[in-house]
Protein backbone atom coordinates (compact mmCIF):
# COMPACT_ATOMS: atom_id res chain seq x y z
CA UNK A 1 0.00 0.00 0.00
CA UNK A 2 1.51 3.37 -0.98
CA UNK A 3 0.17 6.76 0.53
CA UNK A 4 0.60 10.45 0.26
CA UNK A 5 1.50 11.37 4.08
CA UNK A 6 4.56 13.38 3.18
CA UNK A 7 2.91 15.16 0.67
CA UNK A 8 -0.07 16.11 3.11
CA UNK A 9 2.05 16.95 5.93
CA UNK A 10 3.92 19.10 3.53
CA UNK A 11 1.14 20.93 2.56
CA UNK A 12 -0.28 21.92 6.35
CA UNK A 13 3.76 22.60 6.40
CA UNK A 14 3.47 20.25 9.41
CA UNK A 15 6.34 17.55 10.58
CA UNK A 16 5.79 14.23 11.97
CA UNK A 17 6.28 14.86 15.36
CA UNK A 18 3.28 17.62 14.67
CA UNK A 19 1.04 15.11 13.32
CA UNK A 20 2.18 12.01 15.85
CA UNK A 21 0.54 14.90 18.59
CA UNK A 22 -2.41 15.68 17.02
CA UNK A 23 -3.42 11.60 16.26
CA UNK A 24 -2.00 10.65 19.36
CA UNK A 25 0.89 8.72 18.30
CA UNK A 26 4.61 8.60 18.53
CA UNK A 27 6.81 10.22 15.94
CA UNK A 28 8.05 6.76 15.08
CA UNK A 29 4.68 5.30 14.53
CA UNK A 30 3.96 8.44 12.14
CA UNK A 31 7.78 7.55 10.39
CA UNK A 32 6.77 4.13 9.79
CA UNK A 33 2.88 4.29 8.41
CA UNK A 34 4.68 7.20 6.03
CA UNK A 35 7.56 4.95 4.82
CA UNK A 36 5.38 2.14 4.37
CA UNK A 37 7.17 -0.10 6.65
CA UNK A 38 3.54 -0.32 8.75
CA UNK A 39 -0.36 -0.64 7.90
CA UNK A 40 -1.88 1.56 10.05
CA UNK A 41 -5.92 0.65 11.33
CA UNK A 42 -8.36 2.26 10.38
CA UNK A 43 -9.06 4.15 12.85
CA UNK A 44 -5.83 5.57 12.83
CA UNK A 45 -6.30 6.23 9.09
CA UNK A 46 -9.66 8.20 9.72
CA UNK A 47 -7.62 10.34 12.23
CA UNK A 48 -5.25 11.27 9.88
CA UNK A 49 -7.52 12.22 6.78
CA UNK A 50 -9.59 14.53 9.52
CA UNK A 51 -6.71 16.18 10.69
CA UNK A 52 -5.39 16.69 6.76
CA UNK A 53 -9.25 17.79 6.08
CA UNK A 54 -9.02 14.99 3.01
CA UNK A 55 -10.71 11.73 1.90
CA UNK A 56 -8.65 8.55 3.35
CA UNK A 57 -8.83 7.40 -0.49
CA UNK A 58 -6.68 10.14 -1.18
CA UNK A 59 -3.66 9.42 1.60
CA UNK A 60 -3.91 5.40 1.15
CA UNK A 61 -3.75 3.61 -1.75
CA UNK A 62 -3.26 0.13 -2.86
CA UNK A 63 -0.64 -1.03 -4.55
CA UNK A 64 -0.89 -3.86 -7.55
CA UNK A 65 0.30 -6.71 -5.36
CA UNK A 66 -2.51 -6.01 -2.98
CA UNK B 1 -4.41 6.05 20.19
CA UNK B 2 -1.82 6.42 22.50
CA UNK B 3 1.83 8.01 22.51
CA UNK B 4 4.24 5.75 24.85
CA UNK B 5 3.75 6.70 28.03
CA UNK B 6 6.97 7.32 29.92
CA UNK B 7 5.16 7.06 33.66
CA UNK B 8 4.46 3.43 32.50
CA UNK B 9 7.42 2.46 31.48
CA UNK B 10 9.21 3.99 34.94
CA UNK B 11 6.63 1.98 36.43
CA UNK B 12 7.84 -1.27 34.09
CA UNK B 13 11.71 -0.68 34.91
CA UNK B 14 10.62 -0.61 38.76
CA UNK B 15 8.80 -3.14 39.20
CA UNK B 16 11.53 -5.11 36.88
CA UNK B 17 14.19 -4.14 39.59
CA UNK B 18 11.83 -5.15 42.59
CA UNK B 19 11.40 -8.71 41.13
CA UNK B 20 15.07 -8.70 40.13
CA UNK B 21 16.11 -7.48 44.03
CA UNK B 22 13.73 -10.13 45.49
CA UNK B 23 14.39 -13.05 43.32
CA UNK B 24 18.23 -12.36 43.92
CA UNK B 25 17.70 -12.37 47.86
CA UNK B 26 15.59 -15.23 47.35
CA UNK B 27 18.45 -17.10 45.90
CA UNK B 28 20.79 -15.76 48.65
CA UNK B 29 19.41 -16.81 51.19
CA UNK B 30 18.21 -19.92 50.06
CA UNK B 31 21.77 -20.80 49.18
CA UNK B 32 24.01 -19.50 51.92
CA UNK B 33 21.57 -19.92 54.67
CA UNK B 34 20.47 -23.38 54.11
CA UNK B 35 16.50 -22.76 55.50
CA UNK B 36 14.25 -25.06 57.13
CA UNK B 37 12.12 -26.84 54.02
CA UNK B 38 8.80 -24.25 54.93
CA UNK B 39 11.07 -21.25 55.15
CA UNK B 40 12.86 -22.67 51.73
CA UNK B 41 9.29 -23.21 49.66
CA UNK B 42 7.66 -19.97 50.65
CA UNK B 43 11.53 -18.16 49.33
CA UNK B 44 11.43 -20.12 46.04
CA UNK B 45 7.95 -18.77 45.75
CA UNK B 46 8.20 -15.26 46.76
CA UNK B 47 9.29 -13.79 43.75
CA UNK B 48 6.42 -14.89 41.75
CA UNK B 49 4.63 -12.21 43.56
CA UNK B 50 7.31 -9.22 42.44
CA UNK B 51 7.08 -11.32 38.83
CA UNK B 52 3.23 -11.26 38.94
CA UNK B 53 3.51 -7.25 39.83
CA UNK B 54 5.84 -6.40 37.07
CA UNK B 55 3.95 -8.35 34.40
CA UNK B 56 1.14 -7.15 35.34
CA UNK B 57 2.55 -3.27 34.82
CA UNK B 58 4.28 -4.77 31.44
CA UNK B 59 1.30 -5.13 30.15
CA UNK B 60 -0.58 -2.40 30.91
CA UNK B 61 2.19 -0.65 29.64
CA UNK B 62 2.20 -2.16 26.24
CA UNK B 63 -1.84 -1.98 25.93
CA UNK B 64 -0.96 2.03 26.26
CA UNK B 65 1.36 2.40 23.70
CA UNK B 66 0.26 2.78 20.07
CA UNK B 67 -0.34 0.39 17.32
CA UNK B 68 3.35 0.12 15.72
CA UNK B 69 4.65 0.19 19.21
CA UNK B 70 2.32 -2.70 20.19
CA UNK B 71 3.30 -4.87 16.94
CA UNK B 72 7.02 -3.89 17.74
CA UNK B 73 6.70 -5.49 21.06
CA UNK B 74 4.08 -8.61 20.08
CA UNK B 75 6.91 -9.45 17.79
CA UNK B 76 9.73 -9.58 19.77
CA UNK B 77 7.80 -11.41 22.44
CA UNK B 78 7.42 -14.07 19.74
CA UNK B 79 10.86 -14.00 18.54
CA UNK B 80 11.76 -14.41 22.30
CA UNK B 81 9.31 -17.34 23.05
CA UNK B 82 10.09 -19.12 19.80
CA UNK B 83 14.41 -18.48 20.91
CA UNK B 84 12.94 -19.90 24.37
CA UNK B 85 12.07 -22.75 23.36
CA UNK B 86 13.85 -23.60 20.88
CA UNK B 87 17.01 -23.61 23.58
CA UNK B 88 14.76 -25.64 26.28
CA UNK B 89 14.59 -28.15 23.33
CA UNK B 90 18.00 -28.20 22.97
CA UNK B 91 18.74 -28.52 26.01
CA UNK B 92 16.60 -31.48 26.87
CA UNK B 93 18.44 -33.36 24.35
CA UNK B 94 21.95 -32.45 25.05
CA UNK B 95 21.09 -33.91 28.57
CA UNK B 96 20.39 -37.10 27.24
CA UNK B 97 23.31 -37.19 25.47
CA UNK B 98 25.97 -35.33 27.87
CA UNK B 99 26.27 -34.55 31.30
CA UNK B 100 25.64 -30.77 31.68
CA UNK B 101 26.81 -29.55 34.57
CA UNK B 102 24.51 -27.86 37.29
CA UNK B 103 26.69 -25.10 38.22
CA UNK B 104 26.29 -24.38 34.52
CA UNK B 105 22.92 -25.25 33.54
CA UNK B 106 20.16 -25.44 35.88
CA UNK B 107 16.95 -23.65 35.78
CA UNK B 108 18.14 -19.89 37.23
CA UNK B 109 20.83 -19.84 34.85
CA UNK B 110 18.57 -19.43 31.88
CA UNK B 111 16.78 -16.70 33.23
CA UNK B 112 19.36 -14.16 31.50
CA UNK B 113 18.79 -15.92 28.45
CA UNK B 114 15.15 -15.28 27.95
CA UNK B 115 15.68 -11.99 28.68
CA UNK B 116 17.84 -11.53 25.99
CA UNK B 117 16.01 -13.20 23.65
CA UNK B 118 13.71 -11.01 24.70
CA UNK B 119 15.67 -7.57 23.99
CA UNK B 120 17.02 -9.44 20.74
CA UNK B 121 13.33 -9.61 19.32
CA UNK B 122 12.91 -6.27 20.07
CA UNK B 123 16.11 -5.14 18.49
CA UNK B 124 15.34 -6.89 15.44
CA UNK B 125 11.33 -5.70 15.59
CA UNK B 126 12.53 -2.54 15.87
CA UNK B 127 14.70 -2.08 12.93
CA UNK B 128 11.81 -3.59 10.54
CA UNK B 129 9.57 -0.48 11.30
CA UNK B 130 12.11 2.33 11.83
Amino acid sequence: MKNTIKVERAKKNWTQADLAEKIGVSRQAVNSIETGKFVPSTVLSLKMAKMFGTPVEEIFQLEKED
Amino acid sequence: MKKINTSNGSKVFFTLILWAVTFIICLLVVKEMSPNKTVGLILSFLPTITFAIFIYNFIKGVSSMDEVEVRIQLEATAIAFALALLMIMTLGLLDSVVILKKEDWSYRHLIPYFFTFYFAGLFFSRRKYQ
